[in-house]
């Protein structure tokens, strides 16, 4: 008795509940390790007939060919072209919201958020039927004016494919620049203004200088956000020809022709992390940055609001003209398209064609088992993410382990890296590793998996700003009183958590709903979900089905969205994680 | 009850290490009210939370009750869940989503014990009516004044009828008149339960009102341990007693056995400095008497009353002497007219230390 009483004295602190929060931390944690270090080892790895070597020929072949040179410029341009187009959109939305007299401000704020959850291949469809070179609406219009053909616009380049993405990512923009806005202290500005600077002046000297460490960390963000795209650069760009570098990726494991290069593929994406990692760095340093300004006084202030006057109707212009540009034109021509045996200019001629043929003629089966295993995915992701990052959590903001560190880099590497790369790696070690023993290809488990692990980020970064914010003598006094850690778990943060594990869950749930990229590499007839079912629709050319199918997604998605909005409201989460 | 020895931890942050205790030696009796009292910033919270378990010192043994609980050689840490403390947090932390009887009843159905639904019942119930606090047992905790926190965290730490209580300046968050009320009833109420309590705050009142015993402490290091008066009237070094109330500092040299030629004059106080040693002498206001005419006692010196603040229920007079230093002198009664005074100081109130704490003094001043 007293001996056993010793040991677990002895021993306590080392086999203690902890083991069990650092345990279920340290699944995610070796199952990055494994994605990333094979996507590594794939790319020296030569399948050469029987036997197999290591060589450097992959990055020897992927940098002698100047296709690669192509498509890394295509991916710089519509990047760059991504942020541009976002920031543009984004921070004049957000100054407008936030600083000036505008009302309601809770309309632009909606939807703003709620544009978010729109998956961009939708919007990446709708403007295919509006500006592809050969059937799109705008085209037929402008070649249809006599010597006008020259004036045909290709939206299938990397500026006109930023464009796109830039119109859906300046909600991010808008979102991560908008507390930018509201925590600055109106005295630099009424500083400026006592001094003798005029509105514009002001503007231009004091708030924007101030508010560019944020801006700057949104921009480096959506940068990174544009190099990982796979969406729209695959909706339009891919039947043309141009790639950016997820798309690049996604034909040398899904090749049109000839038989998968894995090898390259590592080496590509080999090329594709380094490149993320520098970013990120950079976006740290941004970040860090951006909480220089941080004016802290004691007393509260409402930041001081600019009064438009005169300028209101352009204000809301501004404001109109994106979402129609954003949203509502490109999703008004889905469904117009949806409805139609082929592409055609709204008329009324046109409208006697309209029917639901279209959705007669989808493979309903397949869709049903799409809409089946989307179900489950969306239901059990985002509880096997919370999972873990409540676990992750834990460990990073409470436990003060020194190696809590070590968990916070591995809780961001999802984040980081492209998720295309854990697709493709994933795709390996479940084809050519664990077929043996774990048949998981092609069930659903993977992708649950995979899933699971790149919303690993998002989760943990947004329960760590939660946890922080709940004072931890909650907790000790609940270890005081006696009351043991994984009570305390369920009885104290829980409960505290609980807004921040339903938003987030919602969240995931809905990125999960409406998620293509991993779906396009890992689906398979089995484990098909709903936008890799629209996806394989559009792949084989039948755009005006593809629409429909994509309709569909929407119409089951919609419930969720307002499910979303009655219970978030506010882009608290996502503001959070930014 | 409480037996710590030679207990030292360091905490690692980015800007360096931090020695936050630097071997604490400290024994507290069963059922006294022990104050432990210092600057913020000299250990006492982290002296505390070791205690409880909350932070695991590098070296020492801690033991509570005879039964140790933290040894570094003997590689004994017994997490907090089985100290069977209780413990006042500086933040009350109340479990803000619980109403007022959750609060105290979680720790009696979640922990180990194993009560059932009536003694729960009896034992909130009990603890709320010795906090005063009976029929708000449905309140939600958001809806609670700073009092009645401060309360509810008392009732939870007393429900579970603890070895020992642990508060981390329960007061601090108060405002000063409810502060003053809070204090008596604090003493009566452990009194009456007979419960062991370390107590820990900065303010040295609260540390006299409260406290059988207390513990000075600065920069990790016990500095005296003793009675509230020993400390206040005894102090060992500069540090204490300064800290305890103001103090009137003299620069001397004692030229004889007994004698010390200060700044203002020769002053006769007993001193175990020897003959030669500079050396700094504290007088506490209330220590001066003052007067309109010269009494012909030793000690006493000619100034002038150079301003005067009346502070209700005592008066503080500035006085000038002749080599223009200035007194500060505590009175009671009616005020004395400003001019010329006469003040004494009684041999036996002066307490003389080494002149090395000068550096310190200067520091201050
Ligand atoms: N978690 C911690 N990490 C780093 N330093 C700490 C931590 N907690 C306390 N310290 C440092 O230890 C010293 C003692 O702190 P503390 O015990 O809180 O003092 P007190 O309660 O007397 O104000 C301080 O210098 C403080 O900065
Ligand atoms: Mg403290």
């Amino acid at each position: 008795m007293r001996r056993a009483v010793l040991r677990r004295l002895v021993i306590g602190p080392l086999l203690d509940r902890r083991t069990v929060l650092v345990g279920i931390s340290l699944i995610p944690v070796a199952a990055l390790t494994v994605l990333v270090s094979v996507i590594v080892w794939i790319s020296f790895r030569q399948l050469a007939g029987a036997a197999a070597g290591y060589s450097l020929d992959a990055y020897r072949e992927l940098y002698l060919d100047p296709f690669t040179y192509k498509a890394l410029l295509n991916t710089a341009v519509f990047s760059l072209i991504t942020v541009a187009v976002a920031l543009l959109f984004g921070i004049p939305a957000a100054w407008l919201v936030e600083r000036t007299d505008l009302r309601p401000k809770e309309i632009p704020q909606t939807l703003m958020v709620l544009g978010l959850l729109i998956p961009s291949f939708l919007t990446g469809m709708g403007w295919v039927f509006l500006l592809n070179p050969r059937i799109g609406i705008i085209n037929t219009l402008i070649t249809g004016i006599p010597g006008m053909e020259w004036a045909r616009i290709n939206v299938a380049t990397a500026p006109g494919m930023g464009i796109i993405q830039g119109l859906g990512l300046a909600n991010v923009a808008f979102i991560m620049v908008s507390p930018t806005f509201r925590a600055m202290n109106p005295v630099f500005e009424e500083a400026a203004e006592v001094h003798g600077l005029r509105f514009f002046q002001t503007l231009h000297k004091v708030t924007l200088p101030l508010a560019y460490p944020g801006v700057l960390a949104a921009a480096i963000y959506i940068f990174m956000i544009g190099v990982a795209a796979f969406d729209i650069p695959a909706v339009i760009g891919l039947s043309n020809r141009v790639f950016t570098f997820s798309t690049f990726l996604y034909i040398q494991v899904q090749p049109l022709d000839g038989l998968p290069r894995h090898d390259l593929a590592g080496a590509s994406a080999v090329l594709m992390i380094c490149i993320s990692l520098l970013f990120l760095c950079w976006y740290y340093r941004a970040l860090k940055s951006s909480h220089r300004y941080a004016v802290v006084t004691g007393q509260s202030y409402r930041p001081r609001q600019v009064e438009l006057g005169r300028w209101k109707p352009w204000a809301w212009a501004f404001l109109g003209g994106y979402f129609l540009l954003g949203q509502l034109l490109p999703l008004s021509m889905l469904v117009w398209n949806a409805l139609l045996p082929y592409p055609q200019v709204p008329s009324l001629s046109a409208l006697g064609h309209v029917s639901l043929n279209n959705f007669r003629a989808l493979p309903i089966h397949q869709l049903l088992i799409g809409a089946q295993n989307t179900f489950i995915l969306a239901v059990s992701v985002p509880t096997l993410t919370l999972l873990f990052s409540l676990g992750l959590s834990w460990v990073v903001v409470r436990s003060g382990f020194r190696s809590r560190f070590f968990f916070d880099v591995f809780s961001f590497l999802p984040h980081a890296v492209p998720h295309i790369i854990f697709a493709v790696s994933a795709a390996y070690v479940s084809i050519f590793l664990l077929s043996g023993f774990l048949p998981i290809y092609g069930t659903i488990y993977l992708l649950m998996a995979v899933y699971t692990l790149v919303w690993l980020s998002f989760a943990t970064r947004n329960l760590n700003s939660a946890l922080i914010q709940i004072h931890k003598e909650l907790e000790e006094a609940a270890a005081v009183s006696g009351i043991p850690l994984l009570r305390i778990l369920r009885k104290i943060l829980l409960p505290l958590l609980g807004p921040a594990l339903l938003n987030t869950w919602l969240w995931v749930a809905l990125l999960t709903y409406r998620e293509l990229t991993v779906a396009s590499i890992l689906a398979t007839t089995r484990n098909i979900t709903l936008p890799a079912a629209m996806w394989g629709i559009w792949l084989s050319g039948l755009y005006p089905k593809a629409a429909a199918a994509a309709l569909l997604v929407v119409a089951v998605m919609v419930p969720l969205v307002f499910l979303y909005w009655y219970v978030g409201r506010r882009a608290t989460a996502m503001e959070r994680t930014l | 009850m409480i037996a710590i020895r030679n207990v030292t931890m360091k905490f690692h942050t980015k800007q360096g290490t931090v020695q936050a205790l630097q071997g604490i030696d400290l024994q507290v009796e069963r059922g006294e009210i022990f104050v432990l009292l210092g600057r913020s910033g000299s250990g006492k919270t982290t002296l505390l939370r070791c205690l409880a378990g909350l932070e695991k010192p590098d070296t020492g043994q801690i033991s509570l009750a005879g039964k140790v609980v933290f040894s570094d050689c003997e590689r004994i840490f017994v997490p907090p869940q089985e100290r069977e403390l209780g413990m006042v947090f500086q933040s009350y932390a109340i479990w803000p989503h619980l109403t007022v009887f959750e609060n105290v009843a979680l720790p009696l159905t979640q922990a180990k014990r194993k009560l059932s639904k009536q003694v729960v019942q009896d034992r909130v119930r009990e603890a709320l009516q010795l906090v005063q606090l009976e029929g708000l047992e449905k309140r939600p905790a958001p809806l609670l004044s700073g009092g009645q926190q401060q309360r509810v965290a008392l009732a939870r730490a007393l429900a579970i009828k603890p070895q020992a209580l642990l508060m981390d300046e329960p007061l601090s968050n108060l405002d000063a008149r409810l502060r003053e009320d809070v204090r008596s009833e604090l003493r009566e109420l452990v009194k009456k339960i007979g419960v062991t309590v370390l107590y820990v705050t900065h303010d040295q009142v609260e540390a006299m009102a409260l406290a059988d015993r207390t513990a000075m402490m600065d920069h990790g290091v016990i500095l005296q341990v003793g009675h509230p008066q020993e400390l206040y009237h005894q102090p060992v070094n500069v540090t204490v007693a300064e800290f305890f109330g103001s103090v009137n500092w003299l620069e001397g040299r004692i030229t004889e056995a007994g004698v010390i030629k200060t700044e203002i004059g020769t002053l006769h106080a007993d001193s175990a400095s020897s003959v030669g040693s500079q050396v700094v002498i504290a007088i506490r206001p209330e220590d001066i008497q003052l007067s309109a005419s010269p009494s012909g006692n030793a000690n006493e010196f000619e100034g002038e009353i150079v301003s005067t603040t009346f502070l209700g229920d005592y008066s503080l007079y500035q006085v000038q002497t002749r080599t223009s230093k200035r007194i500060l002198k505590k009175a009671m009664g009616s005020p004395i007219a400003p001019g010329k005074a006469y003040f004494q100081i009684s041999k036996d109130r002066i307490r003389v230390f080494y002149n090395r704490e000068l550096s310190s003094l200067s520091r201050k001043a």
